[in-house]
């Protein structure tokens, strides 16, 4: 590495920086009972880049040979000079202290310790136990991936860490007739073989069983502007989706954000605070450092309705003089480093889920997310839910198939007036337009405002 | 695959992958990062009687070959017995398919990135205060080889352009922004500057959209770019053997049935010329063949991939890793039964005339994200690029609204049928793409907020 910082300075690189990579994962399949497919994986390699005059060169491979990785480190800035040639405009970095740090993530029992056949013999029963008459096809899923990650930049910077990630899953599919409907859920964080050894398999693979077959009885969703009790996931996508996205400071240096003018000005009720936090234990975003090798951090995005600030590269950093707030992300060594989120969420209230419920005279209660879309530009909100149910003065009722919820992402968030003292977070990966993913978690309370609801 | 056999496994497969790719992205009108990478991975599959067990890695040297036998071969202590699984292929596609690989495109270089970036720009800032915040060009060049223990060997190469192109225009808060994608086995056909003129209109059609009010039944007339993406989770999950098999697909058991109108007929045609996931054999080496999957809106048949095909007594050819936008990771995945090229045929209408058989209804050229239920068929799509139809007639352009409906229900009430296909693809990793139409459908709803 060291060879290839050199290499990047002597070409001339106004800053440079190289990142190693060895991705070990563990994936195993199931459908029907069946073994779909056990897979080991192992992928390594490194990405450097280069910062000349305003613009970026990236080069990388997977290559053993040292010298191949200093032949690209000249490549990057010749791939930089030709940008900065084409017209970028100057901008400048914010430098970040030099550190020399190892860290190893907190984890009990580690998958890489635990017998292939366990792993196997966890998604097996999570797929046996959503068996039963009205279900039609049966699938679980298990995942584990240890990363480790070094990276050097001619600043000084030499850094080593691990990320530990594992993630279990079930899907029902319940059929009657031509009919299919289907019940998905999974547990997932920055955690080891612990976090499936405290879940209750059976029982996680029998309520997908149970919430399929519901679904095939449900009724459809009402359509049109009313209140609606976001669940924890659900407010995880308004938080992540529009809100988050919209706060990424390229897009704010892009002016791409409808949040570009908003610091100080409300854009919630006094109900709503959100943050980004790479620190939250546990969470599937959690990150010791981000691809920049700038620590994790807590950044207060929204503080009772009143819009605070940005999530930061170093590049944005320089450009909006702020400090940085380890957002820098990048998929893998081949990918470049962009503004991303980590673990985003509304925090909690002062109310408890059923209170809320029992005072909502009419509406809908969501339960779990099936996707959501980011929109930067306009601020509006687009989420799919799995299912959800009617309530009737203030009872939960009957269940209803899955819904879009959309709207403008500012009308909903003033119109919060309850939120729950309980959150949680949910896991996935996050793409940016169509790409680039990189691992996150979104969550919040339950949140009750109004917003528009069609599908089913 | 020797090293496999040597260890204990009764039959291997070895599958190697090699690209290099070369990227522009531009920010706010200029090229802000430019990008080379190269990859190469080696996939292994094991098998001892019926269990089977796979491993990657990437390769860098010998070891890498030693270390991914060993954990395939590792793998199949650990694993049940896979009593679906019928051996590997025997008989392996020679050949190519004529535009699979460009080599004009294998040459271009990051110099030829910023040539096409800036016609894409300048075509773009060519309308009133329209800008380009966000595009990517990119081109790739991939061989792969896939070898089993059957004796079988089969290589493709092939080329890949993906364009993901944005423009933005408005100013003080207020701002409207267009989208498209273009996909390519080679550069030469993508004229950036057409589509610089379409996105800068798209976007400016966005600021002028107008909230929609009220629900409006009528007929959907649908671009292609996301059209081909919802053909790819519905009609590309009813038709796939492995859901079929797995009793998951809508489609099981239908063979003969009419499921959609007689206007609809979809092939998968691994052997269509350029197409972007064309190739005389699919991953695990089976020589491909097109194959009609509905004639005439009646369901013809499944694909499927070696294993789901032996079960549904249909050919094999369809079992795929690589997708159509970048084939990074191909390697880490084992084949799996899915689409090539999955093939609307062409009407013989221009959009034009399809807009004008319309009374009334909605042109969607952009969702918020073309999502349908693969296995119930509802939807409710936000859209961003609409505009309403009034006799024949393009109208206002609209937004926060949903589009809403069944596709299933849609594909039996198919209206229209254009002549012009163009190509999309699912997500990143997904393999298989779709060429479709633009096409009408009666009997979706536009619902706005009251």
């Amino acid at each position: 590495m060291s060879a290839a910082v050199r290499a990047l300075e002597k070409a001339g690189a106004g800053f440079g920086d190289v990142r190693t990579e060895d991705r070990n994962a563990f994936v195993v399949r199931v459908a029907n009972e069946q073994i779909q497919s056990v897979n080991e994986v192992h992928r390594r390699g490194w990405g450097l880049r280069a910062f000349v005059d305003g613009a970026w060169g990236y080069a990388s491979g997977t290559s053993g040979r040292s010298a191949d990785a200093v032949q690209a480190a000249r490549k990057a800035v010749v791939i930089a000079r030709r940008g900065a040639a084409a017209g970028v405009p100057p901008s400048k970095l914010r430098k970040m202290p030099s550190t020399a740090i190892t860290l190893e993530p907190k984890v009990r029992i580690e998958p890489r310790d635990v017998a292939g056949e366990e792993k196997v013999a966890a998604a097996m029963e999570v797929c046996r136990s959503e068996k039963r008459e009205e279900v039609a096809n049966t699938n679980a899923s298990y995942a584990d991936s240890d990363w480790t990650f070094e990276l050097a930049n001619t600043w000084g910077a030499c850094l080593q860490w691990r990320e530990v990630r594992i993630r279990i899953a079930g899907q029902a599919v319940a059929g009657e007739g031509d009919r299919r409907e289907s019940a998905f859920d999974f547990r997932d964080g920055t955690a080891g073989w612990e976090l499936v050894k405290a879940l209750d398999l059976a029982a996680f693979g029998r309520g997908l069983a149970q919430e399929a077959v519901e679904m095939l009885r449900a009724a459809k969703p009402p359509a049109g502007l009313m209140p609606v009790v976001t669940d924890p996931g659900v407010s995880g996508l308004l938080a992540h989706e529009v809100m988050g996205h919209a706060s990424e400071g390229d897009e704010i240096v892009k002016k791409r954000s409808f949040l570009t003018d908003q610091v100080g000005k409300k854009v919630g009720s006094a109900l709503v605070s959100m943050y980004d936090d790479g620190t939250y234990p546990g969470a599937h975003g959690s990150i010791p450092f981000d691809a920049e090798g700038t620590p994790a951090h807590k950044t207060t995005v929204i503080d009772r309705g009143i819009y605070r600030g940005f999530l930061h590269s170093l590049e944005t950093s320089g450009v909006l003089k702020a400090r940085p707030t380890g957002n820098g992300r990048a998929q893998d060594f081949g990918r470049r480093v962009w503004v991303r989120m980590t673990n985003t969420y509304f925090g909690g209230g002062r109310d408890k889920k059923d209170e809320i419920v029992e005072e909502t005279k009419s509406g809908v209660l969501t339960r779990k997310w099936i996707s959501g879309m980011e929109d930067p530009v306009g601020g509006s909100f687009q989420a799919v839910t799995q299912s959800g149910f009617r309530i009737h003065k203030g009872e939960v009722g009957e269940r209803v198939r899955g819904m879009t919820l959309t709207g403008d992402a500012l009308s909903i968030l003033k119109s919060v007036d309850r939120v729950s003292k309980e959150i949680a977070l949910d896991g996935g990966t996050c793409g940016k337009g169509e790409e680039d993913y990189v691992p996150v978690a979104a969550g919040g309370p339950y949140m009750r405002c109004k917003i528009v609801v069609g599908g089913g | 695959m020797r090293r496999a056999q040597s260890e204990g496994a009764d039959a291997a497969e070895a599958y190697v992958i090699t690209f290099t790719s070369r990227s522009v992205y531009i920010e706010d009108d200029v090229p802000k990062v430019a990008e080379e990478r190269s990859e190469t991975g080696l996939g292994v599959r094991a098998a001892k009687a019926k269990r089977v067990a796979f491993s990657a890695t990437t390769l860098a040297s010998p070891a890498d070959v030693r270390s991914a036998v060993g954990a395939a071969i590792a793998g199949l202590k650990r694993v049940p017995e896979d009593p679906d699984f019928s051996g590997l292929p025997t008989e392996a596609g020679k050949g190519e398919v004529r535009g699979a690989w460009d080599a004009a495109t294998a040459t271009t270089d990051t110099a030829g990135l910023l040539d096409a970036a800036k016609t894409f720009t300048d075509a773009v800032r060519g309308s009133k205060a329209t800008s380009v915040p966000k595009a990517i060009v990119r081109i790739q060049e991939y061989t792969f080889r896939v070898a089993n223990s059957n004796g079988i060997v089969a290589n493709h190469r092939g080329t890949l352009v993906f364009a993901y192109l944005t423009a933005k225009c408005g100013s003080k808060g207020k701002f409207g922004e267009g989208i498209v994608k273009a996909m390519n086995t080679s550069i030469r056909p993508i004229d950036f500057a057409a589509h610089g003129a379409t996105v800068a209109r798209r976007a400016a059609e966005n600021l002028r959209a107008r909230a929609f009010k009220g629900k409006l039944p009528g007929v959907a007339v649908l671009d292609p770019l996301d059209l081909g993406e919802v053909f790819l989770t519905t009609v590309g999950s009813a038709v796939n053997g492995e859901d079929v098999h797995k009793g998951r697909s809508p489609w099981a058991g239908k063979v003969g049935a009419d499921v959609a109108s007689a206007g609809v007929t979809v092939r998968d045609r691994p052997r269509m010329p350029s197409g972007l996931a064309s190739g005389v054999a699919d991953d695990e080496g089976n020589a491909t063949q097109d194959r009609t999957l509905l004639e005439a809106g009646r369901l013809k048949g499944f694909f499927a991939d070696r294993k789901h095909a032996a079960l549904l007594g249909v050919p094999a050819g369809n079992g795929y890793r690589r997708a159509v936008a970048t084939v990074e990771g191909a390697y880490t995945r084992p084949a799996e039964t899915e689409p090539s090229n999955l093939v609307v045929e062409p009407g013989r209408k221009s959009l034009e005339a399809l807009l004008a058989e319309v009374d009334s209804g909605v042109y969607v050229e952009k969702f918020a994200a073309p999502e349908v239920n693969p296995l119930s068929g509802s939807f409710a799509m936000e859209v961003r690029n609409a505009t309403l139809i009034k006799k024949g007639e393009l109208a206002d352009h609209v937004k926060v609204a949903l589009l809403t409906g069944n596709f299933y229900e849609g594909l039996k009430n198919v209206v229209g049928v254009g002549r012009d296909l163009s190509p999309s693809h699912a997500f990143l990793t997904a393999p298989g793409c779709a060429y479709v139409p633009p096409m009408a459908f009666d009997g979706f709803d536009l619902v706005g907020q009251s």
